[in-house]
């Protein structure tokens, strides 16, 4: 037992973030599994921790902490360990303006793939449209009825999917471009804006093989290697309960080839 | 090092940013542009345009140093703090979350919609009165196509329904925030004055002549305000405006969340 505990989905988007940044610090914390495709997270023992519903959480003692890049950067702070920041002002300046331009602008339109593709049709396998529908009622976030509405009834417009798809053709371009000025993607050194971006963009040569690969992406490929190789990053994705969390295995391999972009939506966890 | 700040009117980010400077102590050379005029597109001997080019805050301040265009007006702001007299941010850990979250709060939900009501009062009449090349030219320098898009919805006069009713509720909501927080006699929004104070300002103080009723009754929202205004850092930043009423000073902003 801690006083830490962790209330995490898959080490993924972000979920991921916090436990990354977490076994990155070497910090103890007990982990608590919740299961979104179950909706655990709107049932009534979550929304006393989190009354958003919204996951991950984060209690430290009496203290309750919500929003994955936050908590990052409070874990950061409120622990021994290596500092997952930069020293320099203004190399802290680009990775806050990397975690933003990730967070806000670039993951949305990965995780609307994520959802069409992935969450809406897996939770409505799983549950069937009556309970779903009494499930979505239940959630406290308009915004997040929203989300789920759109993804389990397949109602992403053509127009919202493709401004997604333009949105992750011109970051991925973003992201190989800055990972050719240095090793990591806002300083020289290791920090929260590439635990950030390895939650975002470390399943991307399998769900967007025409787009990230070792013949168009460089360096993005060599970064995501180098983070795979972590020990810390090791330990946390051995979390991950279903099929989404072992892509990551891809990173195994030396070269990734561009493969059609049909490859990466069979590949069903676009 | 060349460092240079490029700034609108003392209003939203500009404003934000302009404050944090004075409290830093840091000299640093500011030029103000024409944010309306899409001035920010055009900034001489940037070298690393990504931030500014794709940043999500839209038209705010630019701070340029060797070349790098640094934006998004929170992040200036510790940036500044950082650099300089390190007053503006909590050491503690979680009142460094909380304030955090206040700024995100801010960012995510006030801002766009402040942004789109203001653009709606202010700056319409504006690019609608340009002339189609003059208009072409400028969204011509602009590298994101998302926010190209809002300026053309600005001069377009597209501002529906759902997103003005959405956006009156945000800065209210913003408004009744800012209100709550101070109830407990605390004369800055985290107790000791923050970033949270001027960017959440900076937001609203152009507000209170676009959604009144926002503000009607939120008589300790009222005070703080009086307060930040009085601040010394904020009178100098009032000080650079070159219209009137720097308050009506809008451009493009961040866009309302995509998913709903």
């Amino acid at each position: 037992m801690t006083d830490i505990t962790l209330y995490h989905w898959e080490p993924n988007a972000n979920s991921g973030k916090p436990m990354l940044a977490l076994m990155e610090k070497g910090v103890k914390f007990d982990s608590h599994y919740i299961d979104m495709l179950n909706f655990d997270q709107h049932k009534p023992e979550y929304l006393a921790i989190n009354p958003q519903g919204t996951i991950p959480a984060m209690t430290h003692g009496s203290r309750v902490l919500v929003e994955s890049t936050a908590i990052m950067e409070y874990v950061n702070e409120a622990f021994d360990g290596p500092d997952l920041m930069p020293a320099d002002p203004r190399d802290r300046w680009r990775v806050r303006w990397w975690m933003k331009f990730m967070d806000q602008w670039l993951a949305p339109s990965f995780s609307m793939f994520g959802w069409k593709f992935f969450v809406g049709p897996n939770a409505l396998k799983a549950h069937g449209q009556e309970k779903i529908e009494a499930q979505i009622e239940q959630i406290p976030l308009p915004e997040r009825r929203t989300a789920w509405r759109k993804a389990v009834f397949g109602l992403f417009s053509e127009a919202e999917m493709a401004e997604s798809g333009r949105r992750i053709d011109v970051g991925i371009k973003m992201l190989e471009a800055e990972l050719a000025k240095r090793e990591w993607l806002a300083s020289d050194q290791y920090s929260l804006a590439d635990v950030n971006g390895f939650n975002l963009a470390y399943a991307m040569p399998l769900s967007q093989p025409h787009l990230s690969n070792d013949e168009v992406t460089p360096n993005i490929m060599r970064w995501l290697r180098a983070i795979y190789r972590r020990p810390a990053t090791r330990e946390c994705w051995k979390l991950g309960r279903t099929p989404m969390a072992s892509r990551v295995e891809i990173l195994e391999q030396d070269y990734i080839p561009p493969r059609d972009e049909a490859e990466g939506i069979a590949s069903g966890v676009r | 090092m060349a460092t240079i700040l490029y700034h609108g009117e003392p209003n939203g980010p500009s404003l934000a940013v302009l404050a944090a400077l004075g409290e830093s102590g840091l000299d640093i050379a500011c030029q103000p542009i024409d944010l309306l005029k899409g001035e920010r597109h055009t900034l001489p001997q940037v070298t690393e345009p990504v931030a500014r080019d794709m940043g999500v805050e839209g038209e705010g301040p630019v701070l340029v140093i060797d070349g790098e265009a640094m934006t998004e007006s929170v992040f200036i702001a510790q940036y500044l703090d950082e650099a300089g007299a390190n007053t503006l941010q909590p050491k503690d850990a979680h009142a460094h979350w909380q304030m955090l979250m206040w700024c995100r709060r801010i960012t995510e939900r006030a801002a766009p919609a402040a942004a789109f009501l203001g653009c709606q009062a202010s700056a319409h009449d504006a690019l609608a009165a340009m002339d189609e090349a003059d208009f072409a030219a400028l969204t011509d320098a602009i590298a994101s196509e998302d926010l190209r898009h809002r300026w053309v919805a600005v001069r377009a006069g597209d501002f529906p329904e759902g997103p003005c009713a959405d956006s009156v509720t945000k800065v209210s909501d913003a408004v009744k925030m800012v209100d709550d927080q101070l109830a407990d006699g605390r004369e800055w929004l985290m107790g000791p004055l923050t970033i949270a104070d001027f960017e959440t300002y900076g937001w609203l103080a152009g507000m209170t002549a676009v959604v009144p009723d926002a503000f009607a009754g939120k008589d300790r929202a009222a005070a703080w305000m009086e307060r930040v205004r009085a601040r010394p850092s904020v009178q100098a930043a009032l000080a650079r405006a070159t219209m009137s009423n720097p308050e009506a000073s809008w451009a493009p902003g961040p866009e309302i969340n995509r998913w709903g």
